[in-house]
Parts: C-alpha cells; sequence; structure tokens
C-alpha cells in the first residue's frame, strides 16, 4: 500500500490553451497567404508588409504566452488585441477602397478571433464579452457604414467569444470539483491509515498496562482493569464505528459541496421499514453485526463470521434489541459478575443469534414451570420479537454450563427479504 | 469483533495442568520460541516471560523481512507473530515460513484483532490465535500447546472459521468434477456442533461433558477443522499456480 496519496490535478482547461496556440499559428499563416494572393489589389502595400512583419513576429515570440493561464498576462492581453485592433483599423489605409466597403478580409482576418479567445480562456465570457465588443466596434470603424454582412460577422464573434468563454467557466468549476472531491478522498484515506496505526499502538499499550497491572495487583490491578476496559471501547470503536466527517464546505463555488444529513429518527424508520416490508425501501440491508458491537465489553465477547451479515434495518434492530434483553437476563438473574458470548452465524436459510453466559443455568423443570406460569418475562418479550419477525427464540439451559438463548431468522421471512440470496446458497450447500 | 475476553476461554487452561517447567516440549527437550513484535516494550515483555517460564527463546525481531531471515536461520519450535508489521505483513511471513518449514507452529497474537488478517493467518498454517491481553499464564499455556500441536481457539476465531466454512460451501468451486482435495471442504455435523460451542465460549472440558465425549476427541475435532481449511488453502494455491502456468506456456 502506498504510504501516501497524492492528488493528481487533471487539467480540463490545458487541451484549450494548446488549441489556442495552435490557432493562432495557422491563422497568421492564414491572413499572410490571404495578402499575397491578393497584394496586387492593395493600394499601400508597404503598409500592409509593415503589419504582417510586426503580426509574424508578435505571434511567434509570444507563443510561451498562450501555453497557459499563468504566463497569459492581462499586458499581454491588452497588446494582443491592440496588435488585432490596429490591424482591423490600417485595412482601410493599406487597401483598395472597394475591397473594404465590399467586405473584404481585414489585414488580420480570422487572426483577431485569437484574440478574443484568449480573453475567453484566461477569464470567462465577461472578458470574452469586452475584448469581442471592441474588435466589434473596430470592425464597424473599418467598413465605415454597417452592411449585414459585417453586422453578421460582428454578432457571430460575439457569441462565440462569450459562448466559448462561458464553457471555460464551467469546466474550471468542475475541475475543481473534481480535485476538492480528490482531495477530500486523499485525505480521509490518509486519515484512516494514521487511525490504524495510532489505534494499534493504543490497544499494545492498553493491554500492555492491563496485563502488567494484573500481574503486579492491589492499585496497579485497578488501573489495569480500566486500562482492558478502554482497550475493548476503542476497538469496538476501530473495527465497528462509522467515520466522522473530517471537514465540512457549504461553498459550492470551492467544488465540493459536503453537509451532514440527519439521519431519521429510530421510530420513523421503523415505521418506513415495516411499510415498505422487504426493507427495500430509501435504506439498503444493514450490518447486524455493527448493531451488536455496542453491547461488547468487558464480560461480553462478539464472535461473528468475519463478513458482513446484511438484514433489512428493522428486523435487525429487532434481532440487536432482543439480544439486549438477552444481555439483560443475563445481568439479572447470573449476577454482574456473569459472562456472556453473542454468536452470530449467517447460515444459507437463516440467521442464528446465540447468547449464552456461564451463570449457574436454570435447574429443569424450573424453566417449562415459570413459563407456564407466564413468569419468563424478558424471555417472553424476546420471543415475541422474533415471532413478529416470522423467526423463533429457544431457550435452553445445561446445569453447570450456563444458559443460551438461541435466536433463529429465517431469510425467507418476508421481513428479511434476503430471498434471493437463500436460493443460491441453498443451491451451493445441497 | 471483539474477542478481547476470548483469551480466558483458550481452552485447557494453565490452571489446569501443574506450574513448573511448562517451557518443557514432549519429547523432554526445552521449546524453541521466536517472537515477533515491532513494539519493543511488547517483544521484550512475551520474551522475557516465556524465557522466565522455561522457554528457550532463541531469537526475535522486529518486522517482517527479519522476521523471516531469522527465523530461517534459529529454527524455532513456535513461533509467535504479531500480524500488524512493518516490511512485510505477519500473514505473508507466516506463509512463507510455514511453506519453507511446515514443522513450525505458529500463534498468531494479535492487538486489534483484524479479522480478515487472522483468518488468512490460520488458512495458511497458523494454529493458534491469542489477543493481546491475554495473561502472563495464558500466553504461556498457549505457547506450549502450540508446540505441542494443540490448535489454540478462541469463541472469535471459531466464528471466524465457522463463516469460512460457510462461505465456501455457499461459494462451489468452479470446476465441478475436480478431485476430492479440489472441492469445497465441508464440517461434519460434530465438528460443526464443537465449533460453534467453542464459539459460544464453552471450555474443551464442557464441550467433553455435553456431548459425552472425551477430551481428546473434541480437541481431534477442533484439530480438523482448521487442518481441512489449510490443506484447501493449499490445495487452491497449487490449482492456481497450475492454473497459471498452463496459460502461460
Amino acid at each position: 500500500m502506498p504510504k501516501r496519496v497524492k492528488v493528481m490535478r487533471m487539467s480540463v482547461e490545458q487541451p484549450l490553451w494548446r488549441a489556442l496556440t495552435a490557432y493562432r499559428v495557422l491563422t497568421m499563416l492564414y491572413a499572410l497567404g490571404f495578402f499575397l494572393s491578393a497584394y496586387g489589389d492593395f493600394r499601400r502595400p508597404g503598409v500592409a508588409i509593415g503589419y504582417f512583419a510586426v503580426l509574424v513576429v508578435w505571434t511567434l515570440a509570444t507563443l510561451p504566452r498562450v501555453a497557459g493561464a499563468a504566463h497569459c498576462t492581462k499586458p499581454f492581453l491588452a497588446v494582443d488585441l491592440t496588435v488585432a485592433l490596429t490591424g482591423i483599423l490600417l485595412t482601410p489605409v493599406a487597401d483598395a477602397h472597394q475591397r473594404v466597403v465590399e467586405g473584404g478580409p481585414t489585414l488580420p482576418s480570422i487572426w483577431t478571433a485569437g484574440s478574443v479567445l484568449a480573453f475567453a480562456v484566461k477569464g470567462g465570457w465577461r472578458w470574452a464579452a469586452f475584448a469581442s465588443t471592441l474588435v466589434a466596434a473596430a470592425n464597424l470603424v473599418e467598413r465605415g457604414a454597417p452592411t449585414r454582412d459585417t453586422l453578421h460577422n460582428v454578432v457571430l464573434v460575439w457569441v462565440a467569444a462569450i459562448a466559448i468563454g462561458y464553457v471555460v467557466e464551467v469546466a474550471r468549476a468542475s475541475e475543481r470539483t473534481l480535485a476538492r472531491a480528490l482531495e477530500i478522498e486523499a485525505a480521509n484515506r490518509e486519515r484512516e491509515r494514521l487511525a490504524r496505526d495510532i489505534h494499534d499502538g493504543v490497544l499494545q499499550v492498553l493491554a500492555m498496562v492491563q496485563r502488567r497491572g494484573t500481574a503486579l495487583g492491589g492499585e496497579a490491578a485497578e488501573l489495569g482493569r480500566m486500562a482492558g476496559e478502554q482497550e475493548v471501547a476503542l476497538r469496538s470503536l476501530v473495527t465497528g464505528g462509522p467515520s466522522p466527517v473530517s471537514r465540512l464546505s457549504e461553498d459550492a463555488a470551492e467544488g465540493a459541496f459536503v453537509r451532514l444529513v440527519q439521519e431519521p429518527d429510530e421510530g420513523a424508520d421503523e415505521a418506513a421499514g415495516a411499510e415498505s416490508g422487504a426493507g427495500s425501501g430509501p435504506h439498503g440491508p444493514v450490518d447486524l453485526r455493527s448493531l451488536l458491537a455496542p453491547h461488547t465489553g468487558a464480560r461480553v465477547t462478539l464472535s461473528d463470521p468475519g463478513a458482513p451479515v446484511p438484514l433489512p434495518p428493522a428486523a435487525a434492530r429487532e434481532v440487536a434489541a432482543a439480544v439486549g434483553a438477552a444481555l439483560d437476563n443475563v445481568r439479572l438473574h447470573a449476577g454482574d459478575a456473569a459472562r456472556a458470548w453473542i454468536l452470530v452465524e449467517d447460515e444459507p436459510d437463516e440467521i442464528v443469534v446465540t447468547v449464552r453466559d456461564d451463570g449457574p443455568g436454570v435447574p429443569e423443570g424450573r424453566l417449562a414451570q415459570a413459563e407456564g406460569e407466564g413468569r419468563l418475562g424478558v424471555a417472553q418479550s424476546i420471543r415475541g420479537r422474533l415471532r413478529d419477525l416470522g423467526g423463533t427464540a429457544e431457550l435452553l439451559s445445561v446445569p453447570g454450563q450456563g444458559t443460551e438463548v438461541e435466536l433463529r431468522l429465517p431469510k425467507d421471512a418476508p421481513d428479511t427479504g434476503a430471498g434471493a440470496r437463500d436460493v443460491r446458497g441453498k443451491a451451493g450447500r445441497r | 469483533m471483539n474477542d478481547r475476553r476470548d483469551t480466558h476461554d483458550t481452552h485447557g487452561g494453565a490452571g489446569e495442568r501443574g506450574a513448573g517447567e511448562r517451557g518443557v516440549g514432549e519429547g523432554g527437550g526445552r521449546i524453541r520460541v521466536m517472537v515477533v513484535d515491532d513494539h519493543p516494550m511488547w517483544r521484550d515483555a512475551v520474551a522475557r516471560d516465556l524465557a522466565e517460564s522455561g522457554f528457550d527463546v532463541v531469537a526475535t525481531a522486529a518486522d517482517g523481512e527479519q522476521a523471516v531471515r531469522r527465523a530461517m536461520a534459529a529454527a524455532p519450535d513456535v513461533l509467535v507473530l504479531d500480524l500488524n508489521l512493518p516490511a512485510k505483513p505477519g500473514v505473508q511471513v507466516c506463509k512463507e515460513l510455514v511453506g519453507a518449514r511446515p514443522a513450525l507452529r505458529v500463534l498468531v497474537l494479535s492487538a486489534s484483532g483484524e479479522h480478515a488478517d487472522v483468518l488468512e493467518a490460520v488458512k495458511s498454517g497458523a494454529t493458534g490465535y491469542l489477543v493481546k491481553s491475554a495473561s502472563t499464564e495464558e500466553l504461556v499455556d498457549a505457547v506450549r500447546r502450540t508446540a505441542a500441536g494443540d490448535p489454540v481457539f478462541t469463541p472469535g476465531l471459531a466464528g471466524l472459521v465457522l463463516g469460512e466454512y460457510r462461505r465456501l460451501a455457499a461459494d462451489p468451486a468452479p470446476v465441478p468434477d475436480a478431485g476430492d482435495a479440489a472441492r469445497a471442504p465441508r464440517l461434519t455435523e460434530r465438528e460443526t456442533e464443537v465449533l460453534r460451542l467453542v464459539a459460544k465460549g464453552l471450555s474443551y472440558k464442557q464441550i467433553a461433558e455435553r456431548l459425552v465425549i472425551s477430551h481428546r476427541t473434541v480437541q481431534n475435532h477442533v484439530q480438523n477443522t482448521l487442518g481441512k481449511l489449510q490443506l484447501h488453502n493449499r490445495v487452491e494455491l497449487v490449482r492456481y499456480a497450475i492454473e497459471r502456468g498452463l496459460d502461460g506456456s
């Protein structure tokens, strides 16, 4: 695994700058070719030659300027636009009057668009609107009178420049969003990696304190006991707890928009789960293990299959509540010193959860007697919960080996909605 | 998920045996132990405890690569292995060393109990698992029993192994007519019964009482569950290698 995760910035803007560089060179050659092909028509070819000399030198010398946003400075843009405008305004001086009136090309012709595009790519649609307005004005001045063709061209440049400027802004925003999402993800992963290492270290120290403290006895033993409790708490947090959100951003302009979402409260959720029946509502299945983990502690051990045990939220909560009731029962009847084990089994056709304690157990006959008298209390409520889910709860007591409560929840029960998995599991097993 | 107290249930606990020279193996010689842990504090404490109990601590190592090198040279009987190691993960160390020296016994001693890792280590040859909050007594007893070839199970590990068998059964092998060994291993009803009782925190003695079988039989059942899993893992590896080899030629 890599030690650090680097955030790679993928640029959606860079291709635009490359295209602009190519565009400027190609349009320069185009304008030059156009001039040479019509050389004979020019009134003052010297002016045109002088202008094109400047244009070629300027275009080639400033190629690095349009290679990226950092080099494309405001002064450069201003000079660039001036070159374009000068070319447009020089056209009537250099070219034949007839050609100018008929709507012939200006000296820089479509090279001008490159200048406007630079504004658009650099500063978005507002800058593009500003530059194309100036170009439009210069064009109108050059023609002398606004013909339909001229207006047509001017509006075209104007709309295209603004559209491109807008697209660039959108692309930049989505690039920022992506970069920010990647940063958050990388930060999360790094945090989790650090947390794993730190937790491992802290767990080691706590276990050590507990071990040594117990060996030393007396006050140290008490310290050891406390360290042991903290170790349990930390470990269930590490293995089960959801990771908290690291930082929140409410700034949509900065890209990612992160907000803590209030989970619907339990009652509402339960109602929703009951209505939709199969738990196919907005909430997917939950891992039963994560609901049982909070029950574990110094005296309660959880043994699970090492993989998620998915159950619809309502059913999972009911099972977890039944386990909680069983553990309460253990404390009530076997005392605080009794220890308990929870075993979760994900069978092909049912989920089996067993809660066993190491208490004295219930003598033979007492159980049936108590049940007959309806004095089973907590056990009765456990049974009720499971019956509602289509499952069963068995109470088993072996003298000297404590009491076991075995909860069985069939997967094809209407409330569990795990039928599809069930079929596959059976086929594989039998 | 949380098996800190597992340690108290490692079966046939030290209390059942006399104190004295627990570091002496069945053959009479001292058991050679190597301790691998990246935390010096832990490594030293474990090594000292084991040495005081009569074990011969032949080497220690602070990272995975060091562990592999030194274990090859020192030839210990038992490797007490932390899974969270720098340079090379503990699971990989276990794989390489057991592959090179099948007689080596590995006892995993883990702090955070990362389940996937523990299961992987057990499949690749480790025969014992203990969380670090185990007492010195439990550790010493676990090392002695690991050296004797008895699996050291915790309820948490039993739950994992049960889950693994269930996953293997639900995921049939891609080649239906493959040999017996290639087919997904199954637990017998008795083995499942025993493993479930271990997962529910019963001691071997209690299990033997409940099923009316001998302590030794319980141990054999538990050992078989691990053995089949490890055999299947090796067969899978070989099959994978053959498939790759044939594809490549």
